[in-house]
């Protein structure tokens, strides 16, 4: 069950793992499956629940159909733009589950917040909702998100424990990795011709040659991050002196450098709107195939992890309070994690999805996946991520950042 | 049988004036005044994040006035009313020309069309329109690539996203309409021989057109620059998909305070102050207007001189025109001109939205295919090459039924017709060229057709409701005038200047407060029938601006007919019932199908209000293309729009065919579709 977290580049492990070692790898999360069934003392009132868990990672459809009905409705999920697989959140959920599902999409986990507490916090419609990691803590005590009945998710046993039980929700009870990122930036090496390589060098580009042409992205903490990690300061700072510093830089001195506060660069990139941008690595790497079809050169770009240090943000599959089809939910949750259906969804997004034996699963299910190195990264640079902590600093942070928009607009 | 009718009129009579009105008065009390009231409240508050409603009443204080008169906001500020100030003079300077165009250079087969072109763009959503500027501004786009090659650009591309110019050039774009129409309608209600008279004075076009045309045309510029400068004031959607860090509107600024910063408070004395800022700047705007035309009016020296020389320069024109050999008048041939490139500029992002609602690429903006070469590869590829013939074959036949069948019903000359035929090919040929795709599969995406149904559920129901509370509201204030009427309109105009993302936010908070009380609070909690809660949340938002809409436009309906025939019909028997069917409501139809088609567009298009009160099961096609903004929008959004425009415009159809029945001139109709 411990097994160490191992994230290499595709290319280099693609080779070293036959099909053999793949199954052997899925029965034993199969077996596991089995077992936790038993502990959890699950009488076999689901059978299918059992079935879709004990096949694993091979079998990838069951029917849902039973539970749909008692329900009666449709399957209302509430999540980022263009973060899902469309036939995930349509044909492929239908065929499989028996689910007809509705998508919207919201812009910041404000807005999610805004809309779900709208809603006097039962009665927004929605069953699935996925929300950023630490916003969690809030929306548990705002009585936003229920629990879990963890029952009717067996196939949580397919997520890697590095990216279970975090530090807002220790034992999985509302929440469940959906996938996890980090921040970078992605620039024209043909307009820009240093090298760059560190937030200091991003900072300095966008203030310097970049200027006029660079974007950051638009929300709090990232605006703030790269002069933290920049100079060395926690990212997670509470201490007044090193606001105050931020504040000052990020609003007398960056924010007139900035052309856009924009969280999804990548068709705007392809469409040659800047030269440098701040993004997420899913999104940059979205920017490679856009510049390409757009008839552009993406080898002319190059996307640099954040240094020294960066971000790590995980993205939580939750269930709404007041959710109309709860078990539903609990069935669509449990069937994404059926490793095919998540490696599907990887593709799609370009998001780790924090997947057990993330190795096997792609040189099995998507050895044509291509800038693999945008999606899974060396231990030793998982190491200096590091996760937002929602603490007393937010205000201050949403301060800078309408501080900054107003002056950059000025 | 008289007797009963008599007292039944008396008592008629005795109730309150306002009784016609009553529902509005009590609609708009609930949903708008009760809960714009609780954001007034807010404003004096402070934030408590860790409240559903994040707002603490303990301390109430204006520090949040204070905090929006800091610099950077004030810039901000001053920035928005710049851009909508420009872009109101811009639409009036753009516009006018061909409102006056349509009015007087053509004859009545023309006008119509010519509205309808300016009309019809509208029928497209807001927010797709807005996106495909980015197509043809973008610096690596064919057009900015094209102009590079020319040597016109440098090689950096076209400039202009990102920065408060474009944001400039699309709200001009996306209001043009609201200005054309009003001033259209003003213009051609002018009785033709005012003109005439000012010209056989001896009096020149200059001097007609300033001393008799202009002010004649003036509460037609009046409702023109309201339709369009109080909603741009408050748009936010513009300056968020186009403008980039420098073009940067209030509108956005108090939507993140809301949202992002979960600053109420705060967002809420920024709305309340925008709102005071708007009046301001209508009640400056109308001082100058009155001073200008206060100079003109009182002889003195200066403004006689200026008059005088007006009449003086035009008038030694016209003599000189009838000297000159070659009269060659250069006006008609400028106005034509003028509009057509008008006309050009309302389609160019029509145009492009359905050409990329072909993209075979993954993004809506990004144009990846190669049109007019696929078909090629497939026709020598023996697994499709039938289908492509087929395809071919099928738009052959369909064009050559489409000729015959236009030529036996319509007058259209058989030279146009034949054209029919390269137009096929054309077609055929694009068609195939292209990736249709997103067309076959576009239901398939998550609740994409689910949203277009919901749109137009919500929309209608919305009309209906803004329909009967603004025909009776229109009537009691038209009819029933009082002291009441003041307050009503000061109602109703205070509704049409709000920013919508404050009736959004207000709404919003007001809903979950309502949903406890008894019956009101049923339909949003459990709905009704078929239709759920968030639906009945979605009427009652739309409807609040359109009933407002409804309401002014019956108002001046019948303001400008006389009481003499419901008098008439009163003396002569009519129980007050009777009188309202066969008369009023007849004298009022044209200005209910005006007010309702208005509402109808307007509803449909609505995003911010409907993004913040709609519930999961009821997601319209703005609400769910405004989340997808957020991030990619995908090419099958194209196709949506395309979807709903056709749907739109097919209902625009009937109802024209409905009041060309009823013996309405095209210039009627057009009246009536723009709604006066």
């Amino acid at each position: 069950m411990t097994q160490e977290l191992r994230i290499l580049a595709p290319d280099s492990f693609r080779d070293k793992l036959n099909r053999r070692a793949f199954i052997k790898a899925g029965t034993a999360t199969a077996g596991m499956a089995v077992v936790l069934m038993a502990c959890g003392g699950s009488d076999s009132d689901s059978p299918d629940t059992t079935a879709a868990a004990g096949d694993g990672s091979k079998e990838a459809s069951g029917d849902w159909s039973r539970v749909i009905n008692q329900s009666s409705g449709t399957l209302a999920m509430y999540t980022w733009g263009d973060y899902d697989d469309p036939a995930l959140v349509g044909a492929l959920a239908e065929s499989s589950l028996g689910v007809k599902m509705k998508v919207d999409y919201f812009g910041s986990n404000e807005d999610l917040i805004t809309k779900l507490s709208a809603g006097g916090g039962s009665s927004s419609g929605f069953d699935i909702v996925v929300p950023t990691g630490p916003y969690i803590v809030q929306m548990m005590q705002k009585g936003l998100i229920q629990k879990f009945d963890k029952t009717l998710i067996p196939n949580m046993v397919n997520v890697d424990p590095a990216f279970l039980s975090q530090a807002w929700d220790k034992d999985n009870e509302y929440s469940v990795c959906k996938n996890w990122g980090t921040t970078g930036f992605f620039y024209d090496t043909t307009k820009i011709k240093k090298e760059l390589n560190t937030w200091q060098d991003f900072l300095d580009a966008c203030m310097g040659e970049a200027s006029g042409q660079c974007s950051v992205i638009d929300a709090a903490p990232n605006y703030a991050g790269p002069y933290f990690w920049a100079n060395g300061i926690d990212w997670n700072t509470e201490d007044k002196a090193s606001l105050d510093a931020a504040e000052k830089f990020l609003v007398e001195e960056l924010a007139q450098h900035v052309k856009a506060f924009d969280s999804y660069p990548s068709t705007k990139l392809a469409e040659g709107a800047y030269t440098l941008a701040m993004a997420w690595n899913g999104d940059a790497r979205q920017a490679y195939f856009r510049i390409k079809d757009a008839g552009g050169t993406p080898e002319n770009w190059r996307w640099v992890l954040g240094a020294p240090d960066t971000e790590l943000f995980m993205d939580t599959f939750c269930i709404a309070a007041g959710s109309p089809n709860a078990e539903a939910a609990h069935a669509w949750i449990n069937w994404i994690l059926i490793p095919e259906n998540s490696i599907t969804d990887l593709e799609y997004h370009g998001y780790h999805t924090g997947m057990k034996e993330m190795e096997q699963l792609i040189t099995e299910l998507a050895p044509d996946l291509v800038k693999g190195d945008m999606i899974f990264f060396k231990s030793e640079e998982v190491e200096t991520m590091h996760t937002q902590i929602l603490n007393t600093s937010i205000d201050r942070l949403v301060d800078i950042l309408n501080k900054a928009k107003a002056k950059a607009g000025a | 049988m008289t007797a009963p009718v008599a007292t039944t009129y008396r008592k008629r009579l005795r109730a309150p004036k306002f009784a016609l009105a009553l529902p509005s008065i009590i609609w708009y009390l609930l949903f708008f005044a009760v809960p714009i009231a609780f954001i007034v409240v807010y404003s004096f508050a402070a934030k408590d994040g860790s409240k559903l409603i994040p707002v603490d009443y303990s301390n109430l204080s204006g520090a949040n006035y204070s905090n929006v008169f800091d610099e950077t906001f004030f810039k901000v500020f001053k920035s928005t009313l710049r851009i909508s100030t420009i872009a109101t003079i811009g639409c009036l300077v753009i516009g006018l020309p061909v409102a006056y165009f349509a009015a007087f250079k053509v004859p009545e087969k023309w006008k119509a069309i010519i509205l309808a072109l300016v009309v019809v763009p509208s029928f497209t959503s807001f927010l797709i329109r807005t996106v495909a500027w980015r197509i043809p501004l973008a610096p690596n786009g064919f057009f900015s690539k094209w102009l590079v090659d020319m040597g016109w650009i440098g090689t950096q591309g076209i400039q202009i996203l990102e920065t408060p110019l474009a944001v400039q050039v699309a709200i001009i774009y996306n209001y043009l309409g609201f200005m054309i129409l009003p001033l259209f309608v003003a213009l051609d209600r002018i009785d033709i021989r005012m003109r005439e008279a000012s010209k056989d004075l001896g009096a020149g076009r200059v001097a007609t057109f300033f001393g008799v045309t202009l002010p004649l045309a003036g509460p037609g510029i009046i409702a023109g620059v309201l339709l369009t400068f109080i909603p741009m004031c408050g748009d936010y959607v513009t300056a968020t998909v186009l403008g980039g860090a420098k073009g940067n509107m209030i509108g956005s600024m108090i939507a993140s305070q809301f949202s992002g910063a979960q600053n109420w408070p705060l967002g809420s004395a920024m709305a309340i102050l925008m709102i005071g800022a708007v009046l301001l700047s209508m009640v400056v705007g109308a001082a100058i207007v009155w001073l200008i035309a206060w100079v003109f009016k009182h002889p003195t020296p200066i403004s006689t001189r200026i008059k005088h020389s007006f009449h003086e320069r035009s008038v030694s024109r016209t003599r000189e025109g009838k000297t000159t050999l070659f009269k060659f008048d250069v006006l008609p041939i400028a106005l034509t001109l003028w509009t057509v490139l008008v006309l050009v500029f309302l389609f160019i992002p029509i145009l492009l939205v359905v050409f990329h609602s072909f993209n075979g690429g993954s993004s809506f903006t990004i144009w990846s295919g190669n049109a007019g070469v696929k078909w090629w590869d497939e026709l020598f590829d023996g697994s499709v090459a039938w289908a492509v013939m087929i395809r071919f074959a099928v738009l052959f036949v369909v064009s050559v039924i489409l000729r015959n069948v236009l030529m036996r019903t319509t007058k259209i000359s058989r030279r146009l017709l034949n054209w029919s035929g390269p137009a096929a090919f054309l077609l055929a040929f694009v068609v195939n060229g292209m990736s249709t795709d997103w067309y076959e599969s576009v239901f398939d995406f998550a609740s994409i057709g689910d949203a277009i149904r919901n749109s137009f559920i919500a929309a209608f129901g919305a009309t209906i409701l803004a329909v009967i509370l603004g025909g009776f509201a229109g009537i009691a204030l038209a009819r029933r005038p009082g002291i009441w009427t003041k307050v009503f309109m000061a109602t109703v105009f205070l509704i049409l200047v709000t920013p919508e993302i404050m009736d959004a936010i207000a709404l919003a908070t007001w809903f979950p407060r309502v949903a406890d009380f008894p019956v009101i609070g049923y339909p949003f909690k459990n709905g009704w029938g078929p239709f759920n809660g968030g639906m009945n949340k979605l009427w009652v938002g739309q409807s609040l601006y359109a009933s407002a809409v409804v309401t002014l436009i019956v108002r001046a309906r019948l303001a400008g007919l006389d009481e003499s025939l419901e008098e008439a019909a009163a003396d002569l028997g009519a129980t007050p019932a009777r009188a309202f069917r066969q008369i009023t409501l007849p004298l009022i139809s044209s200005a209910l199908i005006a007010g309702g088609l208005l509402s109808f567009t307007l509803c449909l298009d609505n995003a911010v209000i409907s993004t913040l009160i709609s519930e999961a099961g009821s997601t319209t096609f703005p609400v769910a293309l405004l989340g997808a903004t957020r991030s990619t929008i995908k090419p099958f959004w194209g196709v949506g729009a395309v979807i709903l425009f056709c749907v739109t415009l097919g209902a625009l159809w009937f109802v024209t065919v409905v009041l060309r029945r009823s013996g309405s001139s095209s210039s009627e109709i057009a009246a009536t579709i723009a709604g006066s």
